[in-house]
């Protein structure tokens, strides 16, 4: 490998890290920035990819080749494969938390005919008691407030 | 591979093998599938009792497929791994779903749980432990929302939104750690520790895998999906999920914090994360509106009280954190039992106790020992957790202090909650229990009442539990025999 | 081996389990007054076997949890809180037997619940080490709770507030005995005692607060004592009298255990308070003293007899404090003997009084008034309790004040001395308004056709009335029993005689005093009825003021608003900033919990995790390098 090129995969291997932090930012932002659970999902799909992106950069070797042996040889230097096995699994788990959070979102969507995470908390803290409100309308939660009774001294 | 290998390997097969068989099984019968669940449950029970009896102070280790550890996978069995893989068995057992309950698809999911939490407590490294916290994490959002009612989806999807967020986070903790000490065996990251992790990056890591396990494990201020998802999940799934399920992200903490973080930043700061989890939980308790939420908020205090535990060092600290989490996982459990038949607002229980009095006995039986009233068990691991910390002295004394403090606010909330029940019925009465509502909190309270009676031996096993729990140089050994 | 010890637990438990069982049964009065009579037979045998020059019974009860052992056995200090118990629980269980147990909805409750107290306070009093004593005081605080809870309403209210109090305490008091095994490295008494001479100051301060805050609650020391009037009052009937006689005592036992007989009066003088003049034990006496006058005050403004005698309790509570620490033989002496004597009149008073409630159904002192001639044995009693109440000649109550005085006297305490005075002043006061407003002047229309109190309620009231006359004529009897007690603090007995003490500066001989008091009192029945009997006795009803005769129907008791000016005088000073600070209390602990729970319903969750996560990597670039 060429020095030039060795400088720069070097600048990839510290782009990558850059990359990931970017994708985790934007998505965190969205999670945080944003009250519609669909952008929340979204969000956090970015942040998967970042972190993913992470750990592959873990691995990254500017010198070194794929970590396949090809025709026997194992002396060329590779970059980390255990990284990327973990990738592999983190993807694979991720997308299923992904595809249980939209099936989940599609029935918020159909229980409480909005996806606006501020709507579906004031339902939540609602009292469980009372009359199940109609979809969409949310319920302001006044919990029953009460003391110890203070007495007094006489 | 020893004898005990399969001990290790088969409480997270065959619960997994048989989640997966369940919906096959359930075209011959919805019984069938169900008997097969409770089978594969009880035979994880026995598992976990052969293991216990197995291992003694020496842990059983087996490398998965032969590749020998750092390199290969390693399942690592102690007493405390057998305990909790028993006591998630034994938990899932006494709050098995029936029929009504969602039929096999819970049945899958409660498996899936199961597998995974036995796996959580007896994997060896680092990507296993966020794999199984995966399965957990996924069976116990599916869970979450099996209610079938209103609230259940919306507090499932913020759940898993938290909860997603949280694994990021483990997974980033992780890569940090593998970063710094390029292997994810724990008894290596352990051996490395001192030399690669002691520094800010360790510290960083340790940061993100307490906030990332954290979610599961209640700790503020990343708990707030648990007062939306025990209000509104079956009682079923709430004790499990409070009674056991916390603890089990409990558990992979306390092996990090043993193993790999020595770190006396990375101890205060789980200590300051503790103390105001302790404290959020009690006086949101103390201001909750029904009852549910009640002990959803005091759960959260419970997993205080056991993160505070684990900060204090040595093996006390260990016993402590294992008794507090032992007695919750017996108490919290039966508390929802309760809860469930009574919802509404706490101003509705007034007749309880004239309604149902096993309950309304239970409910004060329950309430002394989660306080800390001797001779219950409760008060025995208040009596190890503030005797360390007193031991310990200095910042320990002030978080001693305060869970004396939150102990008067718990004992506010719950003998408010008494005293209601006693009074006389104002409007409609609370709910009346059949035999079979509350029998599993009943089953909870003869337990109860049977470890106080045998609380001197339970004491000397778990001691044991302890002792080896927190022995990171035979973890090590046990695992890289002749690598130390 | 089953030794006395053992025999006293397990008949306390068997009596336990008994009469929650058959306390519905009509003969469950007279099955508990046979059952805590043999407990006192045991407990008298057990004092005898002390008095032979044992220092302790021991138990053959010991367990070890986590490699903590706990042992029971009992000394002579434990012995004399035992005797007390177990005595107050039979006058108790008399005055439940006949009538009063068919009147009560929830016998079975009033009879186990006491069971239960006399158990736990059995319990407490012998026990052995600090972690026994820890147990033995959670049981006895959540048993008085079960006793005070159980009439609910306001009664539930008051034993809820109770409980938080005493759980406090106890949460200072775990935190105490945890400090103690981290400072000495057991929860034996014995090895505290060798260690804390040698202990940092500051472990000693620490450990001085927590233990007279823990133990002080169950005294109401205040500022701790707004929960105990309201608790005591809404028992029923004998479950009060015995919680007024007993229950409030198990602190004194506790505190003189701790810190007379532990630490020792030296140690705690030698602990000063930096630029004041005082040191640890003068702090405490002069709470003590405030203890003695404040709720002796709120008293006289009570206008229910129950909420009157039971803030007095609390005022007496400081007497029998004050006594103890005073910390000489006669002070010992005579804080000791005024706890009997104390059980022995508040008894009978309250017992005189709620057998008043159990006849005209109120307990409101505007409400009634010249019940003398239609309950004259019950006036008898409580005449007898008031005049020990107040320290005066001849009941027993006089005997132990005089006792504390002269030991303040004697240990040049003048200021203390006038606080006592000023605390006795006002329980004459309140005294006077509790007979006058019940038994004197006008009786009530509807009260025209009230019984006196059925001959087992009477009984036990007269006895417990005669005992406090018997011991203050002969105080030698009760003094003799306090010696057992003393002995066991090693701090020196007072020598005494049957009719009082002698001292170099001044003796009591209450043979003599009684004597001469009746002598006089005879001088003076002679004159009034042979040297001119002028009385002649007319109606209740035939009265005439102004020159109007007045009907019965028309009020002219005068009870309500009873020392108008003296509470012009005080009034600013009562209901003070000890309710303010329990009330901002309430409020900052639901202000916390309404933060907190606001958190908790914080519609954006992620939020909390960036927070957290972002302080936290923030933290640790700043100090995480090592």
């Amino acid at each position: 490998m060429s020095p030039d090129a060795l400088l720069v995969a070097e600048y990839l291997g510290r782009a990558l890290y850059g990359g990931a932090i970017l994708l985790i930012a934007i998505g965190i932002y969205a999670m945080v920035a944003r009250y519609n659970l669909m952008r929340v999902l979204l969000g956090l799909a970015l942040v998967e990819s970042g972190v993913n992106l992470f750990l592959v950069a873990i691995g990254f070797r500017p010198e070194a080749a794929a970590p396949i042996i090809v025709g026997g040889v194992t002396d060329v230097p590779m970059v980390d494969p255990l990284p990327q096995a973990l990738v592999l699994t983190a993807i694979v788990i991720g997308v299923g938390v992904l595809a249980l959070a939209a099936a989940l979102l599609i029935r918020v969507k159909e229980t409480y005919g909005t996806l606006d995470t501020r709507e579906v908390a004031k339902f939540l803290a609602a009292e469980p008691a009372d009359a199940a409100p109609a979809a969409g309308t949310a319920v302001a939660g006044t919990p029953a407030r009460e003391t110890v009774n203070a007495g007094s001294a006489s | 591979m020893t004898s005990g290998a399969n001990t290790l390997v088969l409480p997270i097969v065959l619960p997994l093998l048989g989640a997966f068989l369940l919906p096959l099984v359930a075209r011959f019968g919805d019984g069938l599938a169900r008997a097969l669940g409770i089978v594969l449950v009880v035979v994880n029970i026995f598992l976990g009792w052969t293991l216990w009896s197995a291992v003694g102070t020496e842990a059983a280790v087996t490398a998965l497929g032969g590749f020998e550890a750092p390199l290969g996978i390693v399942l690592y069995g102690d007493r405390l791994a057998a305990l909790f893989v028993a006591v998630l068995a034994v938990g899932a057992l006494i709050f098995w779903p029936r029929a009504e309950h969602g039929g096999v698809k819970a049945y899958t999911l409660t498996l899936l749980l199961v597998a995974g939490g036995s796996g959580l407590v007896l994997s060896g490294d680092l990507f296993n432990i966020f794999v199984f916290y995966e399965i957990v994490a996924v069976a116990s959002y599916g869970l979450a929302a099996s209610s079938g009612d209103k609230a259940g989806f919306g507090a499932a999807l913020r759940y898993l939104v938290l909860g997603a967020l949280g694994s990021s986070l483990v997974l980033i903790g992780i890569g940090l750690v593998y970063a710094a000490a390029g292997t994810l065996n724990l008894a290596d990251i352990a051996r490395l520790a001192p030399e690669k992790l002691s520094g800010t990056t360790g510290l960083a890591a340790f940061l993100l895998l307490v906030l990332g396990f954290g979610v599961k494990a209640e700790l503020f201020p990343v708990n707030t999906w648990v007062p939306e998802v025990y209000a509104a999940a079956p009682m079923r799934v709430t004790a499990i999920l409070a009674g056991v399920v916390s603890k089990l992200a409990m558990v992979v903490i306390l092996r990090l914090l043993v193993l790999v973080f020595h770190d006396p930043a990375a101890i205060s700061l789980l200590m300051a994360v503790a103390i105001v989890t302790i404290v959020a939980g009690e006086f949101a308790a103390y201001r909750a509106s029904d009852l549910n939420r009640t002990f959803a908020y005091s759960s959260i205090a419970q997993l205080g009280l056991v993160a505070l535990a684990l900060t204090i060092p040595a093996t006390a600290g260990i016993l402590a954190a294992i008794a507090v989490a032992l007695h919750h996982a017996v108490v919290k459990p039966a508390f929802f039992v309760i809860a469930a038949k009574w919802r509404g607002p706490l101003a509705g229980l007034a007749g309880g106790a004239r309604v149902a009095p096993a309950a309304a006995g239970l409910f004060v039986l329950l309430a002394l020992s989660i306080i800390g009233i001797p001779p219950l068990p409760g008060f025995w691991a208040k009596l190890v957790l503030l005797g360390g910390a007193f031991d310990a002295g200095g910042a320990y004394a002030f978080a001693a202090a305060v869970v004396l403090a939150a102990t008067v606010v718990e004992a506010a909330y719950l003998f408010r909650v008494v005293a209601r029940i006693w009074q006389p019925a104002a409007g409609a009465k609370p709910a009346h229990f059949a035999f079979s509502d509350l029998s599993p909190a009943l089953l909870l309270g003869v337990i109860l009442i049977v470890a106080t009676l045998f609380v001197a031996p339970i004491g000397t096993a778990l001691s044991g539990a302890a002792a080896s729990a927190a022995d990171a140089g035979s973890y090590v050994a046990r695992v890289l025999p002749g690598r130390m | 081996m089953i030794g006395l010890l053992d025999t006293l637990l397990v008949l306390a438990l068997l009596t336990t389990v008994g009469l929650y069982v058959f306390g519905a049964n009509r003969f469950a009065g007279y099955i508990g007054m046979a059952a805590y009579a043999a407990m006192t037979v045991i407990v008298v045998l057990v004092g005898q076997t002390l008095s032979g020059g044992e220092t302790a019974v021991p138990s053959a009860m010991a367990f070890t949890v986590l490699g903590y052992p706990m042992t029971w056995r009992i000394d002579g200090l434990g012995w004399f809180f035992a005797l007390l118990t177990t005595g107050a629980g039979f006058f108790a269980a008399w005055y439940m037997s006949g009538e009063w147990n068919e009147a009560q909805p929830n016998k079975r409750i009033q009879h186990g619940t006491l069971a239960l107290n006399v158990l736990a306070m059995l319990l407490l009093v012998s026990s052995g080490d600090f972690l026994s004593l820890f147990i033995g005081w959670e049981i006895v605080s959540w048993a008085a709770f079960a006793m005070m809870t159980q009439l609910g309403g306001p009664a539930a209210t008051a034993a809820l507030r109770y409980l938080l109090y005493a759980l406090a305490g106890a949460m200072a008091l775990f935190a105490g005995i945890l400090i103690v095994r981290s400072a000495t490295g057991s929860f034996a008494f014995e090895d505290f005692a060798a260690a804390v001479p040698n202990l940092p100051t500051a472990t000693k301060w620490v450990l001085f607060v927590l233990f007279t805050a823990g133990f002080g609650v169950k005294m109401a020391i205040v500022p701790f004592h707004l929960w105990q009037a309201p608790a005591y009052s809404f028992t029923p009937g004998a479950s009060s009298s015995f919680l007024n006689a007993v229950s409030a005592r198990m602190g004194l036992f506790a505190l003189t255990l701790v810190l007379i007989k532990l630490m020792g009066p030296a140690l705690l003088a030698g602990m000063d308070i930096a630029y004041t003049w005082f040191d640890a034990r003068s702090a405490l006496l002069w709470l003590t003293a405030i203890t003695m006058i404040v709720p002796t005050y709120i008293a006289l403004m009570q206008t229910d007899a129950r909420m009157l005698l039971a803030w007095h309790g609390i005022g007496q509570g400081g007497y029998m404090l004050l006594g103890i620490l005073v910390g000489t033989p006669l002070g010992l002496a005579g804080g000791l003997l005024h706890t009997f004597n104390y059980a022995t009149y508040q008894m009978a008073l309250m017992l005189a009084v709620f057998a008043v409630v159990h006849r005209t159904k109120t307990a409101d002192l505007d409400e009634l008034g010249g019940l003398i001639t239609r309950m004259p044995f019950t006036y008898i009693t409580l005449l007898m309790g008031i005049i020990g109440l107040a320290g005066l000649p001849p009941m027993n109550g006089f005997v132990s004040k005089w006792m504390i005085y002269k030991s303040l006297l004697n240990t040049a305490q003048p200021l203390l001395l006038i606080a006592a005075f000023i605390g006795t002043l006002g329980t004459i006061l309140s005294v006077y308004k509790l007979i006058h407003n019940i038994f004197l002047g006008q009786l009530r229309l509807e009260h025209r056709e009230v019984k006196e109190a059925p001959l087992s309620m009477l009984l036990p009231m007269l006895t417990l009335a005669g005992i406090g006359f018997v011991t203050g004529w002969m105080p030698g009897l009760a003094l003799s029993m306090v010696d057992i007690a003393q002995s066991a603090l090693g701090i020196g007995l007072q020598p005494h005689h049957l009719g009082g003490v002698d001292l170099p500066n001044g003796s009591l001989n209450m043979l003599w005093v009684v004597g001469v008091l009746i002598a006089a009192i005879g001088v003076g029945a002679l004159i009034f009825y042979f040297l001119g009997n002028r009385r002649w006795e007319v109606s209740q009803y035939d009265n005439y003021a102004g020159g109007h005769f007045l009907s019965a129907d028309v009020r002219y008791h005068f009870s309500h608003e009873f020392y108008p000016g003296l509470a012009r005088v005080i009034g600013p000073w009562y209901r003070g900033w000890v309710v303010k600070m329990e009330r901002g209390l309430q409020t900052l602990v639901a202000v916390l919990g309404d933060l907190s729970g606001g958190v908790f319903r914080f519609a954006h969750t992620p939020f909390y995790l960036l927070v957290a996560v972002s302080l936290g990597l923030l933290w640790v670039g700043l100090f995480g390098k090592i």
